[in-house]
């Protein structure tokens, strides 16, 4: 069983030893922010489409007062 | 009409609808009993202990299943409308779980005694047979205190077989799991007192179920 | 102003919680000590000067060799062994020069090392051929704890190894589906209790909050399937934990069917909030009793050498935390946005009917 890991260990060492993890966690770290800013963006265009859809059901509202 | 008289009145119109319709309880019946005749075509009377144990609670299980995802003869909502004004919803709920532990009680124990007939039973002798039939009981009480409440909801959500097993099934899994680990305890051997906390498990989860269906069924119920 | 600084904090806590979870690194730690002689000598003398080869795992030996120590332990009893050669940074030899009678034959490999510290292989020796005598004594030498010296680093655990980091992915996911999911039973109560008139604003935060439950819940068990395969061997274990995941998934992708097989909108806010009550007690139930029938193989319960309570150590918990909180943020902002655009839809369709 331990011989397994043996054979991971230079892999492992190389990868954190060549900088590669770096380049993982840079690119994990990207893919987060671009989901916090495309879920940041998602929300104002809901918002902004709510507020649309509020003020049309007013003045529909209204004009059938009216 | 007191609380009492009321269940009493509703379990027996249950029991005698379901009579009147014989078909309904022989295609259950047939049901089970052809389950457990593939099961034997399959492997015989030579089934490992194992096999022996997961065959007997999938046969039984689907059995039961099938016996209470029919639809119920009163669920129209013209019976309906009469009950909500006639009777109390918890009332209602008890005796539909009464029925139903008498239903599934009868079907389980067709059904195991086939399957103890066609399958054999060299993995339990004497009062082995005995304790693991209390299981099954156990068992049936459990599914029939979760899926009169469960049926209840498929029925009105206007759903078929298909939703009661969707919404049934999963909380299902877990009671299965006790009596599998069960039957499989008695038969390596275990004495039975050392493996009986498993029956009280089952009969607590019985009284969570109903505790819980009784407390939201009103909910369900009204309109 | 707060609205922004939360989701930024969330976004912030979880760009902190990878880069560190994939950067730092893993601390060393003892992999074998095992016996080097290939045929087993049947004479009893050479027997008591067997030379064993001890394997580490991202250990420093051949920095200061000298200052290598290799104790066993068992219990309060520890004695020294002779370190005879260091091979390289992760491979030496000993000598297993030990008196006639034992007190055990299972050992605890220890070792004191100036930059890694103390290192420790549960139960790493299993000597024979000796009298075991439980109240024989060793002589006890001077042994004191050392801390590594070394930069920034995860702890060293036994099967785990570098898969520790799934650590800050895994067990958030569940935090946070459970989070979620108390949102959504909170809101099944207010909806039973308040929405008797017949509004369903109370079920729209239900759905919203199991639908996006139900992403972390998925995510929680396929990072645990993961973890699972490398640690336990298997994608799928049997395991009380694992049981109760897998239920709980299903039952609210049972609330989801319910939901969506109704049509009439009062009498579906009822129905899901009946079920989703009725199945958030049980599960709760479930997961609460049910571990306590059978052994697990997760952490802090039995069967499992690699975690202990002890084990999530201050490097671990400085991300763990971190993890968790910005989970719950992230997951809570992605249910007010489902919430917002649940509603919008809701909107949009009675414009459509005007």
């Amino acid at each position: 069983m331990f011989h397994t890991l043996l054979q991971v260990n230079p892999i492992e060492g190389f990868f954190f030893g060549s900088g590669k993890s770096m380049v993982v966690g840079g690119v994990a770290v990207i893919i987060i922010v671009g989901l916090g800013l495309w879920m940041w963006r998602m929300e104002k265009r809901i918002q902004r489409l709510d507020d649309t859809a509020t003020r049309q059901t007013k003045s529909s509202n209204e004009s059938a007062e009216a | 009409m007191s609380a009492l008289s009321n269940i009493r009145f509703l379990l027996q119109h249950a029991i005698r609808v379901e009579l009147r319709n014989r078909h309904g309880i022989a295609g259950l019946l047939v049901f089970a009993v052809a389950a457990v005749y593939t099961c034997y075509q399959a492997t015989g009377t030579h089934a490992e202990q194992e096999s022996w144990n997961a065959l007997a609670w999938v046969v039984l299980l689907f059995a039961g299943f099938n016996a209470v995802s029919k639809p119920w003869a009163d669920d129209d909502e013209g019976v309906r409308a009469f009950l909500i004004h006639a009777i109390q919803p918890q009332h209602w709920l008890i005796a539909r779980t009464l029925y139903y532990m008498v239903l599934l009680g009868t079907v389980s124990t067709v059904t195991f005694a086939a399957f103890m007939l066609f399958m054999g039973m060299d993995h339990l002798s004497g009062w082995t047979a005995g304790h693991y039939y209390a299981g099954v009981m156990l068992t049936s009480t459990a599914l029939a205190s979760l899926l009169a409440m469960i049926q209840a909801l498929a029925s009105r959500a206007g759903g078929g077989f298909s939703l009661i097993a969707v919404l049934g099934l999963p909380l299902i899994i877990p009671v299965i799991l006790v009596s599998t680990r069960y039957g499989s305890d008695l038969m390596r051997g275990i004495a039975f007192g050392d493996t009986a906390h498993h029956l009280l498990f089952l009969a607590t989860l019985s009284a969570g179920f109903f505790a819980l269906g009784y407390i939201l069924f009103p909910y369900l119920w009204r309109d | 102003m707060i609205q922004r600084s939360w989701k930024i904090g969330g976004i912030a806590l979880l760009a902190y919680v990878f880069w560190t979870t994939f950067t730092v690194p893993l601390g060393p730690g003892l992999l074998e000590f095992r016996d080097r002689n290939e045929a087993a000598s049947t004479d009893w003398i050479t027997k008591r000067i067997e030379t064993y080869e001890l394997i580490g795992l991202g250990t420093h030996w051949t920095v200061q060799p000298e200052e290598l120590r290799l104790f066993i332990r068992k219990g309060d009893q520890i004695t020294p062994l002779p370190v005879i050669d260091v091979i390289d940074d992760t491979h030496a030899h000993a000598a297993l020069l030990l008196p006639d009678t034992l007190p055990s034959k299972a050992w605890d490999v220890l070792i004191n090392h100036p930059i890694d510290g103390t290192l420790f292989l549960q139960n790493g020796l299993f000597v024979e051929g000796f009298v075991v005598d439980e109240s024989a004594q060793l002589p006890r030498p001077q042994f004191e704890e050392r801390s590594a010296d070394l930069p920034h680093h995860f702890p060293f655990q036994p099967r785990i190894f570098e898969t520790i980091r799934n650590l800050m992915l895994h067990v958030p996911m569940w935090f946070t589906m459970f989070l979620l999911m108390g949102i959504a039973f909170v809101a099944s109560i207010h909806q039973l209790s308040k929405g008797a008139d017949g509004s369903s604003l109370f079920d729209l935060r239900a759905e919203a909050s199991v639908q996006v439950g139900m992403v972390f819940g998925v995510l929680g068990l396929l990072t645990g399937s993961l973890w699972a395969r490398y640690t336990w061997g298997a994608w799928w274990v049997d395991d009380p934990q694992l049981n109760g995941a897998l239920v709980t998934v299903l039952v609210y992708a049972g609330y989801l069917i319910l939901r969506g097989s109704v049509e009439d909108e009062r009498l579906k806010a009822r129905l899901a909030a009946v079920y989703n009550l009725f199945a958030f007690v049980i599960l709760m139930i479930l997961l609460m009793v049910l571990p306590r029938f059978t052994e697990s193989l997760h952490p802090g319960k039995g069967g499992n050498p690699g975690f202990n309570s002890y084990d999530l150590d201050s490097s671990l918990r400085a991300v763990f935390y971190p993890a968790v909180l910005g989970w719950m943020l992230l997951g809570t902002w992605m249910y007010r946005i489902r919430l917002q655009a649940t509603r919008l839809n809701q909107k949009l369709h009675r414009l459509n009917d005007e």
